[in-house]
């Protein structure tokens, strides 16, 4: 017990660096930085009200049909879908691709253990996804609805306890996965495009599952009779997409009665049996999977000859600086998956969701939009801007080099080959993303080429000023002390804060190209926005230029 | 060609005198080997003269360059290798020394010439097609140093070169690092084996709680040393 106490303890203090924070708090430098982050924080806060505001319309519609609980269902099941999908990603790099394991696999130690305690820092992780979205639901619910004291104490219950299905699923079946992928020296390529295969299935097959559970729903001949006496009735036919949802749904739902009292206990019940055999599996799943990463080496001295070509190839130096970039992006697993699987997979699921669910709304929309093609010009371009902060690469452009930084300041590379190298790092991905997103929208509607290149251009173009306020941030504050790639990227208060400035910044340009739509010709308001973007890159760019060479020099 | 003039770095608001006050006068041709205790600010000062750290006080200069005034003169004429070679683990090691090769511009026929010369003498070349993160220490030192050779730097500021790599290897660098003295060039390293230092180097500095202690020629180390014998005895007493 002592054992896993120990790792535990160790595990939670090297994730989230608590020693290193006690110790960087008491630099004054730093007061400046809570500064900005508290500003970005509250950036996103107005988004996060209008939703909670939606929310409380949601209640008022459930509850006029008589099915106030399908709100609380929708809660839960959010929250546990996106705790499973973020935790596909985390459990992935806390298990198989964090540096600790190199020493922690030597020691005596049971392989559960060593899942035990990583598996208790990631609900910690978790929390963080589960609780913006759980909280509302179940604050609005319990205030609206004039909730007693036993469904409080039953929503502190159920919250805390909310990620561990999710996350044992996950960690069930990445280690499966990474056992069975464990193979051959393209595993990691192996790995990743299986892993965005998986994920885009799972998507697909959740979609279909809800569609498929609605129409069954409406297709009854008694729904509407069912529907008034059965006041779970939505809850009991939805949530059989994932049941845990449903129970806790069902005992907050009835908290005044004994049956809200066996589906806590049910809801628990299960936690502790599937977080059991996830233990149990780990014995002989988790080190299978592992071994590999370690052992690396295996085919060294075995790799083909390298030819004279490749000896003597001369690049640019902001060019060499870019290939490096991309190349460190595409075959770091973490990166790949959150920068450039992002940037790909957002408008995909956007806009699968909508054509195999049958939603025609997006559809109908974007038609009522394609007579006059400015508005969805515009807010094409808009969208891959915004990928342009959500790709995370500007954010962590610095904090990515972590130890490995001092190459680029011992070495004579001028400031503006850094810039533009890395901003073209960027770019590259940024067109991933637009193929992907005019690729899937080719589904839904069709676009004329001029419309397209000019939604390219305005898009490229926009992502520069947005890439540039991204590394402007990271310049600032570079997380380079990390042992885990991982942590360079989803661990980085630097993401969150150029999200923060840059809803700020596009949703500025955002108000003001709204409010000159219909008052001036589509082609000035083009024009005016590749002013302001350009105007905004030469600005950051001379402020980027002073903040890197200062900031080479006195980082240490 | 190198030449430090009251340098002084102190860590925790001041507190630590990491480097305090010193002053180096390091002529072409030489190889000079800066040695000390553990902690005693060897890392400390190499930072400075290669731009990771800013002194606090005092000036560095390589060839009359002021490397925090004119920092990329300055860097276009050294190679760095740092104690604990952390580089790029997930680029091929041909991909990295491309990289490099690129960030000095150097020309294809010079990069494609020293390439060969480099891997070869170390003994790399079957490895560079695999990814560095699949390298052993020995392995990424090798690397750096490569990486280090092919820019031809006036100036070669090693930091423990000779740890973690195996004896022919070490053998050969101590042979590069002769060969670039003959060819004018400068080379200043940091080591604790002294029996390196003592064959190797043509002047020696030693350093002790961030001061230097002592400077000089073997033979002046040793007139100044009560048992004369070896760079240990004088070391030992030195730095007591």
């Amino acid at each position: 017990m002592d054992k896993i106490i120990s790792l535990i303890k160790t595990d939670f203090n090297t994730t989230y660096g608590l020693s290193s924070i006690a110790y960087s708090f008491k630099s004054k430098k730093n007061r400046w930085q809570i500064i900005v982050f508290g500003l970005a924080i509250l950036s996103l806060l107005p988004t996060y009200f209008m939703i909670v505001k939606g929310l409380g319309a949601m209640y008022t519609v459930y509850s006029q049909i008589g099915q106030k609980s399908m709100f609380l269902l929708s809660g839960f099941l959010s929250s546990q879908i996106l705790v499973f999908v973020f935790g596909l990603l985390y459990v992935m790099s806390k298990y198989y691709f964090s540096n600790d394991m190199g020493h922690l696999v030597p020691l005596p130690i049971k392989p559960s253990y060593i899942i035990g305690s990583k598996f208790v820092t990631l609900m910690i992780s978790e929390y963080l996804t589960s609780l913006p979205i759980i909280l509302p639901f179940i604050i609005i619910y319990g205030l609206k609805g004039g909730e007693g004291l036993l469904y409080w104490i039953y929503s502190l219950i159920l919250i805390g306890f909310l990620p561990v299905i999710p996350l044992v699923l996950a960690s069930i079946l990445i280690m499966i996965f990474m056992k069975y992928t464990n193979i051959g020296g393209k595993k990691d390529l192996i790995r990743t495009i299986s892993a965005v295969i998986f994920v885009a299935a799972m998507i697909y097959f959740q979609l279909k599952m809800q569609t498929i559970a609605q129409k069954s729903l409406m297709e009854g001949d008694n729904f509407l009779i069912n529907l008034i006496t059965d006041s779970n009735l939505l809850v009991k036919k939805l949530g059989m997409v994932f049941p845990p949802s449903q129970w806790a749904t069902l005992s907050l739902v009835n908290s005044s009665n004994f049956s809200g009292l066996v589906s806590l206990l049910a809801f628990l019940l299960v936690a502790a049996i599937s977080f059991t055999i996830m233990i149990i599996l780990s014995e002989s799943l988790f080190l299978d999977g592992l071994i590999g990463n370690i052992e690396m080496s295996a085919s060294k001295g075995r790799a083909r000859r390298i030819n004279s070509r490749d000896l003597s190839r001369e690049t640019r130096p902001y060019l060499a600086l870019a290939r490096k970039e991309i190349i460190m992006l595409v075959k770091t697993p973490v990166y790949l998956l959150n920068a450039v699987g992002g940037v790909i997979m957002i408008p995909i699921i956007l806009i699968m969701s909508s054509v195999v669910s049958e939603d025609q709304s997006l559809r109908t929309v974007l038609e009522a939009l394609s007579p006059n093609s400015g508005f969805l010009i515009l807010g094409l371009a808009g969208f891959i801007v915004a990928l342009g902060m959500l790709n995370s690469i500007g954010t962590t452009t610095f904090s990515r080099e972590g130890k490995s930084l001092w190459i680029q300041r011992s070495l004579p590379i001028k400031v503006s080959d850094q810039i533009i190298g890395r901003l073209l790092s960027a770019l590259f991905i940024q067109i991933l993303g637009i193929i992907a997103l005019l690729g899937s929208l080719a589904f839904i509607v069709r676009l004329g080429l001029l419309d397209l290149l000019l939604i390219i251009f305005l898009g490229l173009l926009g992502s520069i000023p947005m890439t540039q306020l991204g590394m402007l941030i990271d310049i600032l504050r570079p997380m380079l002390d990390w042992d885990n790639p991982q942590k360079a990227m989803k661990q980085n208060l630097n993401v969150l804060i150029g999200m923060g400035l840059g809803t700020l910044y596009l949703g500025g340009i955002g108000f003001l190209t709204v409010r000159a739509v219909g008052k001036v010709n589509f082609y000035l308001i083009y024009s005016l926005l590749i002013l302001v973007f350009v105007l905004s890159t030469i600005i950051l760019f001379n402020i980027l230029g002073k903040l890197i060479k200062k900031q080479f020099e006195i980082l240490e | 060609m190198l030449k430090i003039k009251n340098v002084s770095k102190s860590y925790s608001k001041g507190n630590i005198r990491a480097v305090d006050d010193i002053s180096l006068d390091i002529r072409p041709g030489e190889i000079f080997g800066f040695l000390g205790p553990n902690g005693a600010g060897k890392t400390t000062t190499i930072k400075m003269i290669v731009g990771l750290l800013k002194p606090d006080d005092g000036t560095i200069a390589i060839d009359g360059v002021n490397v925090w005034e004119d920092p990329l003169r300055a860097k276009s004429m050294i190679s760095y290798v740092p104690d604990n070679p952390e580089v790029y683990d997930r680029l091929k090691g041909i991909e990295y020394l491309n990289f490099i090769g690129d960030m000095y511009g150097i020309a294809k026929e010079e990069r494609q010439r020293k390439l060969d010369h480099y891997l070869e003498l170390f003994n790399i070349k079957d490895a560079v097609g695999d990814l560095i993160a699949s390298y052993s220490h020995g392995m990424k030192q090798k690397l750096v140093l490569t990486s280090a050779l092919l820019n031809n730097p006036k100036l070669f500021i090693l930091d423990e070169p000779m740890v973690g790599l195996d004896p022919k290897s070490s053998f050969n660098l101590k042979e590069v690092m002769r060969n670039m003295c003959n060819e004018g060039k400068t080379v200043f390293f940091s080591t604790h084996v002294l029996e390196v230092a003592e064959k190797l180097c043509d002047r020696i500095a030693i350093i002790n709680k961030g001061k230097i202690i002592a400077m000089g020629t073997m033979d002046e180390l040793r007139s100044h040393a009560i048992d004369r014998k070896s760079l240990e005895n004088i070391f030992l007493e030195l730095t007591e």
